[in-house]
């Protein structure tokens, strides 16, 4: 709400432009989405067969700082506050409500090549690079530990390993006046991990999330 | 030029910081166990599954921490059980070693009760443990109830049946005559071994009238929103039975007979749980307030895909047996068969003391620790999916 607040503040505020051109330095903040397109394998014995888990979408803050080497090329390092992901069983145990939540916080640099002059106002850009979500303080619930074979008394954990993975991106900025820009992306990150429940079973998964990234920046 | 970087240097350095710190705070992976539904109490009733210890010892390989399913399902709740009534050696009385128990499930306990000391007041008769708690008082919103029964009817309708060459169907007569007609049972006997097999299928749906009817009125109709109830599991797939069968088979001439007529009376008892299990899940409906578990496939799914379910042995009963019993099988002493006693005698070959840990049975036909966890781990999943858990 705050982001889509200062993004139409920003749309609304006018001025001139040169906003990405060499050497500027954008630092940026806004908000995003993250869509975890999931295919998980069946977890390992022992298990229901053809257990299998879900990776539920998640928003929130993110930021970074973009530089410019040249009027066209630019490289972006943007981090984000932690993702809260929610996973929930599919195959054998879908429909067993949440099975735990777990912290994604993606880490991404790109090499950005933006479309157009320097000075003007609307600026498609293509970027490539890669992007690190570092998965942790996930928290299991008890329906994970009831399917488990978990109790109370020593309830089932789930970890999940952090990875690196390439990333992707199509987007465009709107300079609004000098110093002053919008923007908005779709990236997608090619992302494997795997899940392992203390009681000893484990499970591969893709990811594969879809990051949709608005934002507002500064040149300073 | 300089001081502008600086402060380019500076503010990114802030914003990162700020970003990484949000997410700082360790990496460990933690639980929280709190179920969806605040369960206070989990109320038990049934047969020797769920028995916790009417008689001192549970009907399973004994040990500390060796947990039944139901004990199982009321920890993943925070909660433990104990056993309601104590066996005097004559009768049951209540439980005054330990107050406040909440578990009436007693070893034996049938939907029908026939053996010695039958009545209308035994609580071997499962409805009778259910009415004992509604003549207590109502259940609450609070209460997770956990009921079984129907598989040592099922055993017994199985005995009684292949009993009839010796008794002239005396047994088999008596126990259909708990629920069904003269002239039901007449006719069907006197119709020829179609129909004779087929009445069966007929007191098994009664039987399921009968069990449903004394879950309504003592459970449901008492404020009950929380019942777990199982149906029949297989039990054509315990060594007790399939040692029967084995024996179905010597009595057609062993060969090819014998295999078709094991395969036929398999067919028969399953026939029978099947209507009892299908006539149970038509009453229940979608009663919203009952889980009602599919213990007969998840039973079998079990031992029919043991590596998938982590069991290493599925056949042979895990403690040893002790004796021989007056219709020709295994007997098996509970007292004595607990853990530390398996770990220290693993059979000819094996080593190691966990030898029994996976096996599925611990006699010939109840479950092993593990084999409780398994149960345990199916009727978590409906919780769950009801959103109970």
């Amino acid at each position: 709400m705050k982001t889509k607040f200062l993004f139409a503040a920003v749309l609304l505020a006018s001025g001139g432009a040169f906003a990405q051109s060499a050497g500027s330095f954008i630092v940026h903040a806004g908000g995003a989405q993250v869509s975890p397109d999931v295919d998980s394998t069946d977890l390992t014995v022992p298990s229901f067969v053809g257990t299998r888990f879900d990776v539920k979408k998640a928003s929130a803050f993110v930021g970074g700082v973009t530089y410019f080497t040249g009027d066209h090329l630019s490289f972006d390092l943007s981090v984000a506050a932690p993702f809260k992901h929610d996973v929930v069983g599919a195959g054998a145990i879908a429909g067993t409500g949440r099975l735990a939540t777990v912290k994604s916080q993606p880490i991404s640099l790109l090499a950005q090549y933006r479309f157009g002059e320097a000075s003007s106002s609307f600026r498609p850009f293509v970027g490539a690079g890669v992007t690190y979500h570092h998965l942790s303080r996930s928290k299991a619930t008890a329906a994970l530990s009831g399917i488990s074979g978990g109790t109370a008394a020593m309830p089932t954990t789930l970890a999940m390993k952090s990875r690196l993975g390439p990333t992707v991106e199509v987007g465009a900025a709107y300079n609004v006046t000098r110093d002053w820009s919008a923007s908005v992306s779709v990236g997608k990150t090619l992302l494997k991990t795997t899940g392992t429940l203390s009681t000893g079973q484990s499970f591969e998964t893709s990811l594969d999330p879809v990051t949709i990234k608005f934002g507002i920046g500064y040149r300073f | 030029m300089t001081s502008q970087l600086n402060r380019v240097a500076a503010a990114s350095a802030a914003l990162l910081a700020g970003l990484l710190l949000a997410a700082c705070g360790g990496g460990g992976s933690t639980a929280d166990t709190t179920p969806q539904v605040k369960i206070t109490s989990v109320k038990v009733f049934g047969d020797s599954i769920q028995d916790s210890g009417t008689f001192g010892y549970k009907f399973t390989v004994q040990g500390a921490d060796n947990l039944i399913y139901a004990e199982r399902i009321a920890a993943n709740y925070g909660l433990a059980l104990c056993n309601f009534y104590s066996f005097t050696g004559t009768t049951f009385v209540a439980n005054t070693a330990k107050a406040g128990c909440t578990n009436f499930s007693i070893g034996g306990g049938r939907i029908t009760y026939t053996g010695a000391g039958a009545g209308p007041t035994n609580p071997l008769n499962v409805g009778v443990q259910l009415a004992t708690h509604a003549s207590l008082g109502s259940f609450a919103a609070t209460d997770l109830v956990i009921i079984d029964g129907g598989g040592n009817d099922a055993a017994d309708l199985v005995g009684a049946y292949l009993n009839i060459p010796r008794d002239t169907a005396a047994a088999y007569s008596a126990l259909l005559g708990t629920l069904l007609t003269p002239t039901q049972i007449g006719t069907a006997l006197g119709g020829g071994a179609t129909t004779t097999a087929q009445i069966g299928a007929t007191y098994m749906t009664a039987l399921a009238d009968k069990f449903y009817n004394a879950i309504k009125a003592n459970v449901l109709d008492k404020g009950a929103t929380h019942v777990v109830v199982l149906n029949i599991p297989d039990i054509t797939y315990t060594p007790r039975f399939q040692t029967v069968l084995d024996s179905v088979a010597l009595a057609s001439g062993g060969g090819t007979a014998g295999a078709t007529a094991r395969a036929q009376a398999q067919a028969t008892f399953q026939g029978w749980m099947t209507a009892y299990n299908t006539q149970l899940a038509a009453k229940f409906g979608n009663d919203e307030r009952v889980a009602l578990i599919d213990f007969y496939k998840g039973f079998q799914d079990r031992v029919n895909n043991p590596a998938q379910y982590g069991l290493t042995n599925v056949k042979d009963p895990a403690c040893p047996r002790t004796g021989v019993g007056a219709d020709g099988l295994p007997t098996y002493t509970f007292p004595t068969c607990t853990a530390a006693a398996l770990s220290a005698a693993p059979p000819v070959g094996v080593t190691g003391t966990d030898w029994w840990q996976r096996y599925a049975f611990s006699d010939g036909f109840h479950p092993t620790p593990y084999l409780h966890q398994l149960t345990q781990q199916l009727i978590a999943k409906s919780l769950a999916a009801k959103g109970w858990l």
